[in-house]
């Protein structure tokens, strides 16, 4: 049988074939734009060394209600358990008591050796290989926490992007009420574009984009105004985001 | 009170005009979104900003078809499927049969124009299929079965203690206004819609063609479980929504926030390339696309180019006076409102005349061009529509749209009916309510109205009474 589609295809195309066939220009002012536009521009703008980003991009994070600290590496660990006590004092989701984090692989985070000073403080972490069957998916969203580390993070806007991956699942970032990012300032930029440059740069950033599945830049918590215009935090996704920026000069 | 919008659009002006709250939440809702995007555009270099949005916009619109056949190639390579629906209808049936396929019961959406635009949730309810949307707003409107006030913030017009009311109703929530709290009951009732449906549906904000992959923005985080929950994703895509390249979506996505809400970025900008990947723990096991035709074509025919141009940020909306007088609803039954929507709703059609109304319901002020994040000339486009519709084009030329058809089809008597009318809902938008006279006119009859007040027509022409006497 014939498939439906490809005569709509076909008759799509043509429709917009035609119009655009002739010579004179589709638009009001009469521009023409035979040839892609140069890549764009940085909207916004950000400039220091990686000091004084981290702290740029902290506190651009924590103008859309986001935390952070800047911390040494070896205290790192020290850091995420204590916001991990601190929010589990302070919640009351009968929903979120379970006593895991939902986390990347180990490997995956940009601080080695963090999976064991975690399980050391009392804190395992549950990193889901499999989240097909309901059972488990259950199991993953009564966590309350969850712990990535970041591709890259946005100084101008305190952004950070994410790609999926073996042991870099999307429900860490995603179910948990609470979400720790790990920023080694490594993995600093100053906006979007000059990350996008760099990937470009380097031949990968089609690549990057296609292998992940999904990628997924990070702005902060989640968020609605729908009620009345308040704001109010942790609709669907997170309703808190901390990093936990430090330096990594020896990896 | 509600606002049939299936009525006449005099009937339905008149009942937004009448509804207080309506409009009291409207004035709110966008004032606050005008300030908020007035400061992040002052942040940034706006002229370039705009240039280069639109430049990409130029460029992709002019070769839509060759950038279509790069998507579809690069979408079938990254293991999506591709679909391609020349109306609603298509669209609706590939939709609905994706779900048989799959036994779906329930679907989970997040908010897309494009879905609404092509009755989507209608037809998987037709099917049998249980659709939820899960936008906060969308969700407290579809469980007060009311249609959307506002394109970014659908449920304004209702107070916290109307929604804590439905909730209660319907989700047995205990009474309590506090929109944290209601905020905290609804992501329990979602979460468990996303961890239990077997279809994820979304919009596509854009496509990219160069590597094949669908972006959704949303600040709440639906747009992301919906892409990555359920093993079935389904993103529908007006033929437009594309991008050449990864750079141009995030600079689209930057534009579009700035523009619609004021942040710099949404919280969520999703970019999905296909099915999870092996040893990927979540995502979709299928993914999707179903690429939309529904009149986008004939706009291009019709002469519309600049029409294509449109992102969806609602920057235009907001800034519109006359929208922020009567509201999404007076619009009638269409996906879109304001300005922009008053030029894409008769193009989109197939009989513009069937949405003749909305190219008037315009004072021409220019706000909504100057906002316009990819430079698009509304107001020259209203001009350009109300010359095609009227006779075929005193200033628009008559190779434009659907002149030819108009001029066989509208006979004299209803030409002057429909221009009356016209001319009684043109004086009833500018006049203060309850007042008999109209402050202020658009150009040029504002050379009138500056001086002094026009009086409003009266609601029923001569013609009409004297037909109701004597009919």
């Amino acid at each position: 049988m014939a498939d439906p589609t490809s005569n709509a295809r076909s008759e799509i195309l043509d429709r917009l074939r035609g119009p655009l066939s002739a010579h004179n220009s589709i638009f009001r002012d009469g521009a023409r734009r035979d040839t892609p536009p140069p890549i764009p521009t940085a909207v916004t703008d950000a400039q220091g060394d990686p000091v004084a980003l981290a702290h740029l991009f902290g506190k651009r994070l924590e103008g859309v209600q986001g935390s952070y600290e800047v911390v040494e590496a070896t205290d790192v660990a020290r850091h995420v358990v204590g916001r991990i006590v601190d929010w589990r004092g302070r919640t009351s989701d009968p929903m979120t008591e379970a006593e895991g984090v939902l986390s990347w692989d180990p490997a995956q985070l940009p601080l080695p050796g963090l999976g064991p000073q975690l399980r050391d403080a009392g804190i395992s972490l549950v990193v889901p290989d499999d989240l097909h069957d309901r059972e488990s998916r259950d199991r993953a969203a009564a966590l309350n926490v969850g712990i990535t580390g970041v591709d890259a993070a946005f100084a101008s806007t305190g952004s950070v992007v994410l790609t999926s991956g073996a042991g870099r699942s999307r429900a860490a970032s995603l179910l948990p009420l609470h979400h720790v990012l790990l920023v080694p300032m490594r993995r600093l930029f100053p906006t979007f574009e000059s990350w996008l440059a760099t990937e470009r740069g380097d031949g990968g950033l089609d690549d990057l984009v296609t292998r992940a599945g999904q990628v997924v830049f990070v702005t902060g918590p989640s968020k609605s105004a729908d009620i009345e215009l308040q704001l109010t935090l942790g609709v669907h996704g997170p309703g808190s985001v901390h990093a936990v920026i430090f330096d990594d000069p020896v990896v | 009170m509600k606002i049939d919008v299936g009525a006449t659009y005099d009937t339905r002006v008149r009942q937004a005009l009448d509804d207080e709250r309506l409009r009291l939440a409207l004035e709110r809702a966008t004032g606050r979104l005008v300030e908020r995007r007035a400061a992040a555009i002052a942040a940034v270099d706006n002229d370039r900003f705009r240039n280069e949005a639109r430049a990409v916009r130029e460029y992709t619109v002019q070769h839509l078809p060759t950038l279509l056949e790069q998507l579809e190639h690069n979408l079938r390579r990254n293991g999506c499927h591709v679909h391609w629906a020349r109306d609603a209808g298509e669209a609706t049936d590939i939709v609905c049969q994706i779900a048989r396929q799959h036994d779906v019961r329930n679907v989970v959406k997040s908010k897309s124009m494009v879905t609404e635009e092509i009755g989507l949730n209608e037809a998987l309810g037709r099917a049998g299929v249980k659709v939820v949307e899960t936008d906060l707003g969308e969700y407290i409107i579809q469980l007060a079965e009311e249609p959307p006030s506002h394109i970014l913030a659908p449920a304004i017009h209702k107070r916290a203690e109307d929604i804590s009311e439905l909730f209660q109703q319907k989700l047995g929530m205990a009474p309590s206004n506090d929109p944290a709290h209601m905020c905290a009951v609804a992501r329990r009732e979602l979460r468990y819609q996303f961890l239990g449906a077997e279809m994820g549906v979304s919009g596509c904000n854009f496509a990219v063609a160069d590597t094949g992959t669908v972006c959704v923005i949303t600040n709440e985080g639906n747009g992301r479980m919906v892409t990555s929950m359920p093993p079935v994703y389904v993103a529908i895509a007006g033929i437009e929504r594309i991008v050449p390249r990864i750079e141009d979506a995030v600079l689209m996505w930057q534009a579009a926030s700035r523009n619609a809400t004021g942040q710099d970025v949404s919280v969520y900008f999703s970019l999905s390339s296909g099915p999870r990947r092996p040893g990927h723990a979540d995502g979709p096991d299928e993914m999707h696309v179903v690429l939309v035709d529904n009149g986008r074509s004939r706009i291009l025919e019709r002469g519309y180019g600049d029409a294509l141009l449109c992102i969806r940020c609602s920057a235009c909306i907001n800034e519109c006076p006359v929208y922020r007088e009567i509201g999404g609803h007076a619009y009638g039954e269409t996906a879109y409102n304001g300005p922009i929507g008053a030029v894409i709703t008769p193009l989109l059609a197939e009989d513009p005349l069937s949405a003749c109304e909305l190219p008037f319901a315009s004072t021409l002020c220019g706000a909504c061009r100057d906002v316009c994040p990819v430079k698009i000339d509304l107001p020259g486009l209203l001009l350009d529509l109300r010359a095609d519709m009227t006779e075929g084009g005193a200033g628009g030329g008559t190779e434009r749209m659907a002149a030819r058809a108009f001029a066989a089809t509208a006979r004299r008597p209803r030409r002057y009916r429909w221009m009356a009318s016209v001319a009684r809902l043109v004086t009833s938008v500018f006049s203060r309510r309850n007042s008999e006279t109209v402050d202020t006119l658009p150009p040029p009859l504002s050379a009138w109205t500056k001086t002094r007040a026009f009086p409003r027509m009266a609601s029923k022409s001569f013609r009409k009474l004297w037909s109701e006497r004597n009919g």
